[in-house]
């Protein structure tokens, strides 16, 4: 780990200045590429309609789900689609869910003029008991129930169920089962430790002083100027920093200026441009020691659908000046010294946190890997560009490690797969809040949190540090 | 000696100048690698203990170390006062690093100040901000120069939007063109300097739609290699299209200035009419109205918008005092044609005789003799000046023109010395 590497050597710094300081190299960048080609959109168009992205989804899945149907239930497993179902006969249906949710808001049910509804103020879930799932394929829907978890699932997700039809027309589900993981390449042996500093949630422009000492710890740590020579030499093994989104704080994204008078607004400057300036000036900190990718995020200015396109480099005129800097997309996929990494900056990860009954988002990150889909509400409730052609979002492969920024708090874990695949799971704190960052571990795919404190004044004992008794 | 001077620097700064000096602080101050920059401060702090137990001084340490916490270790950083140190120390399972993190002489209540002293002494060294780091990355290297100077310019545009900076650039690519960052760096001469520079302004100013280039073409007259080049204006079209290029040249003034015009130029349009002048300036005259225009509605943008800008543009633009001018070239914006008038080039006499082959070229003979016949006093010299002609139109002149009465002679060498 981390700190016992750093603990391997003497403290020095406690005692009058030596003749000579050490001074270390970074890690050399062995093998990097960024495979998030498929989240880049070139031309955009917005005159399709969304049933294309369901289409090609279900096409693109029902293979995985055949095969997972015949593992689970034997080969001898009748799979037909809905126009083909018998009433009373035992089958496979493939087709993609749709949750049918009272509480979700509907824009047309808040504008629509009978109903004079006041708009939904927004809430932190909207499960209500009374969901019902549907379940779609290319032709027909028909109502699910049975022993099946209709607070868990939400809309979007492709699933094979084996039950019957009902007479009332409802098929009653005796089980299900999700593509699961796809097949993993196995991860590279490395004779050293290297690590990838996950962080995300900067939250610059957000007002808060404490996490900017926070900040600029963390770069500090990174670019070896903190820290005893043990911790400065395990640093210079950290071969890649990724900022996995939402740099600007929500703070910035107030659009009070839109409703003010022109004269009251005509001098004031939007806050994104100064938490532009001060992101600058901490990339380039980073980036004058160490690679960076920089994944956009739900505040940042960048377009709000997913996959986000990267930030643009005229925002960063000190720091793209360095080649370190790679601006990338959201989701964001690369292959770090052998290692695959696919992350996200959250969002689909808090959207299903919102219209599903589970609560820790590292079991949300879980689930979007065993169902094969990083994000099965996109579009329905979370904005997505209409593709038609290919669905990005289905895992074309298993990665070694899977992490999702901006989550209330840290949590890691090692998923293994039915075929062996082993995965680690990362929920990157927002740092805003948390001030906490995460280690990854390239050689023993480990992760370890990294947190900062300084002192305040109403501060007692340790309380701030975390390590009250 | 050399080791002791630190010792005296941190004492400075802390006892005497009350600062508070955090490893980084003093690392850049006195150049020095990070980790001896914290030894240091160890070593100042030893020693001012052990020779005065009562010294006011307050440490706060840097620990790093893991800890157990929810099931797996975490790796903590934290900044702590002195008097924490132990009880943070003890709750660490491995302790990775301590060090003197600050010292200043006033109790800290929170890491605030911390924080802002390293980012004051970050800001004014971003460029070098891992030159006494410990960690040194070999990949790190800046972008090619091709690449990277287009950031350059979205460095320098505060106030413009790039495409200005692009056009210039285009204008530049023919002519003189030193690279954009000195030109940005030199300061446009002031209203008269616009004045002459329009005087020679070709119709492809005209076309170019920007701020920049009204400012520039009338800035760019004033700068050194234009003077000479105006001159050779009135000499011939050649000389007209070499003036206008060098103009054209210096048409990448700062964008600032070209906010800090438009204000200026607004007394400046009733005056500079161009309509005195003839043919190279009937081409220019388009222009200038153009420019007027621009400049008139600019101004209205800028009062809204920008004044605050602008003024500190007008403060800059006063300060500045071009490398040729002398001490008796100011930039008082006449404010009234009659001003013009008594300002207006009036060559000794002597002189008069040589402008009579100038004329053949220059763009309005019969008025600037005119105007020179009629004025004989000058007490200054403005950089561009106008005049009125016989029809009462105010023209141009070019900056050389008005200088002062040194120039004369010069004016009688170039002429051949046909005074």
């Amino acid at each position: 780990m981390f700190s016992e590497q750093a603990a391997q050597r003497a403290h020095t710094l406690l005692s009058p200045p030596s003749a000579s300081n050490a001074t270390f190299a970074r890690v050399p960048v062995s093998m990097y590429t960024n495979s998030s080609q498929p989240f880049r959109l070139g031309e955009r168009s917005f005159s399709r309609q969304y049933a294309h992205i369901y289409a090609t989804r279900l096409i693109q899945m029902r293979p995985f789900l055949v095969s997972r149907a015949k593992q689970h239930w034997g080969a001898g497993v009748q799979i037909k689609k809905l126009c083909e179902l018998q009433p009373g006969e035992k089958c496979c249906v493939v087709g993609t869910l749709f949750k049918a949710m009272p509480l979700q808001p509907s824009i047309l049910r808040e504008i629509s003029e009978e109903h004079n509804l006041l708009p939904q103020p927004p809430r932190s879930k909207y499960i209500h008991p009374d969901d019902e799932l549907v379940l779609e394929d290319e032709l027909q829907r028909i109502k699910l129930e049975g022993t099946i978890d209709v607070c868990k699932l939400v809309t979007g997700t492709v699933l094979a169920v084996l039950g019957s039809v009902r007479d009332t027309g409802k098929f009653l589900v005796e089980d299900h089962c999700f593509a699961e993981l796809a097949p993993q390449e196995p991860a590279p042996c490395l004779d050293t430790d290297r690590f990838v500093l996950l962080v995300s949630g900067l939250g610059l422009g957000g007002g808060g002083g404490e996490s900017l000492l926070g900040t600029q710890l963390l770069v500090d740590v990174v670019t070896g100027q903190l820290g005893d020579e043990g911790e400065q030499c395990s640093a210079a093994h950290v071969s890649r920093v990724i900022l996995a989104g939402n740099l600007l704080s929500h703070n910035t994204q107030s659009r009070d200026s839109i409703n003010k008078a022109k004269y009251l607004t005509k001098k004031t400057q939007a806050a994104s441009v100064e938490a532009v300036k001060m992101l600058d000036e901490i990339l380039l900190q980073l980036s004058a020691s160490v690679p960076v990718d920089v994944m956009p995020g739900e505040f940042d200015p960048t377009n709000y659908t997913l996959p986000q396109q990267p930030l643009h480099p005229c925002m960063f005129p000190l720091a793209t000046a360095y080649s370190t800097l790679q601006l990338v997309t959201n989701p964001y996929q690369a292959t770090i010294d052998g290692v695959r990494f696919l992350g996200t900056s959250g969002q689909n990860v808090s959207d299903i946190f919102r219209y599903s009954s589970m609560e820790d988002h590292l079991e949300i990150l879980e689930w979007t890997l065993r169902i094969r889909h990083i994000s099965p509400t996109a579009p329905d409730t979370l904005g997505c560009y209409p593709f038609y052609k290919t669905d990005p979002f289905i895992f074309p492969e298993c990665p070694h490690v899977y992490f999702c920024g901006n989550t209330p708090s840290f949590g890691s874990k090692i998923f293994r797969g039915p075929e062996d695949q082993r995965v680690l799971l990362v929920a990157v704190p927002d740092f805003s809040s948390t001030q906490t960052a995460c280690l990854v571990n390239l050689r023993s795919l480990a992760c370890q949190p990294i947190s900062f404190s300084g002192f305040g004044a109403e501060e007692e004992d340790l309380g701030g540090l975390g390590l009250d008794p | 000696m050399a080791d002791q001077l630190y010792l005296e620097n941190i004492d400075e700064f802390v006892t005497d100048q009350n600062k508070i000096v955090t490893y980084k602080w003093l690392s850049y101050t006195l150049g020095v690698h990070v980790n001896q920059a914290k030894q240091m401060l160890y070593d100042y702090v030893e020693r001012k203990r052990k020779e005065n137990s009562g010294a006011q001084l307050h440490v706060t340490y840097l620990v790093s170390g893991s800890l157990i916490q929810n099931g797996h270790s975490c790796h903590k950083v934290a900044v702590v006062r002195e008097d924490k140190l132990e009880a943070v120390k003890s709750k660490l399972a491995v302790t990775a690093s301590i060090h003197v993190y600050s010292i200043q002489k006033a109790m800290l209540k929170d890491s605030g100040p911390l924080f802002n002293t390293d980012y004051d002494i970050l800001k004014s060294n971003l460029q070098n901000c891992s030159k006494f780091s410990a960690i040194q990355c070999a990949a790190a290297v800046p972008r090619a120069p091709a690449e990277s100077s287009s950031s350059e310019k979205f460095e320098q545009s505060d106030l413009q939007v790039s495409s200005e900076t692009q056009a210039n650039n285009e204008l530049t690519t023919n002519g003189h063109s030193p690279p954009t960052s000195k030109q940005i760096l030199q300061q446009p001469k002031g209203i008269m300097g616009m004045f002459a520079s329009k005087a020679a302004s070709k119709t492809q100013e005209a076309n170019k739609e920007t701020k920049t280039e009204a400012k520039e073409v009338s800035s760019a007259g004033n700068k050194a290699p234009g003077k000479g080049n105006v001159m050779n204006n009135f000499f011939g079209k050649a000389a007209m299209n070499k003036l206008k290029v060098n103009l054209d040249s210096e048409q990448a003034v700062k964008e600032e200035k070209i906010v800090e015009q438009p204000p200026v130029s607004v007394t400046e349009p009733k005056l500079a009419a161009p309509t005195g002048l003839k043919k190279p300036s009937k081409k220019a005259e388009p222009v200038k109205m153009q420019q007027k225009e621009k400049k008139r509605g600019k101004r209205m943008e800028l009062s809204d918008d920008e004044t605050k800008e602008t003024e500190s543009m007008k403060k800059k633009r006063r300060r500045i005092k071009l490398p040729e001018s002398d001490s008796s070239e100011d930039e008082v914006i006449p404010d009234s044609p009659g001003d013009y008038e008594a300002e207006s080039p009036s060559p000794p006499p002597p002189a008069s005789p040589p402008p009579e082959p100038v004329p053949k070229t220059e763009p309005e003979p019969p008025s600037v003799k005119s105007s020179n016949g009629e004025k004989r006093k000058r007490k200054r010299v403005l950089k561009s000046k106008t005049f009125v002609d016989e029809e009462g139109c105010i023209g141009f002149l070019p900056r050389w023109w008005c200088r002062g009465w040194q120039f004369d002679c010069q004016v009688l060498e170039i002429l051949g010395g046909q005074s």
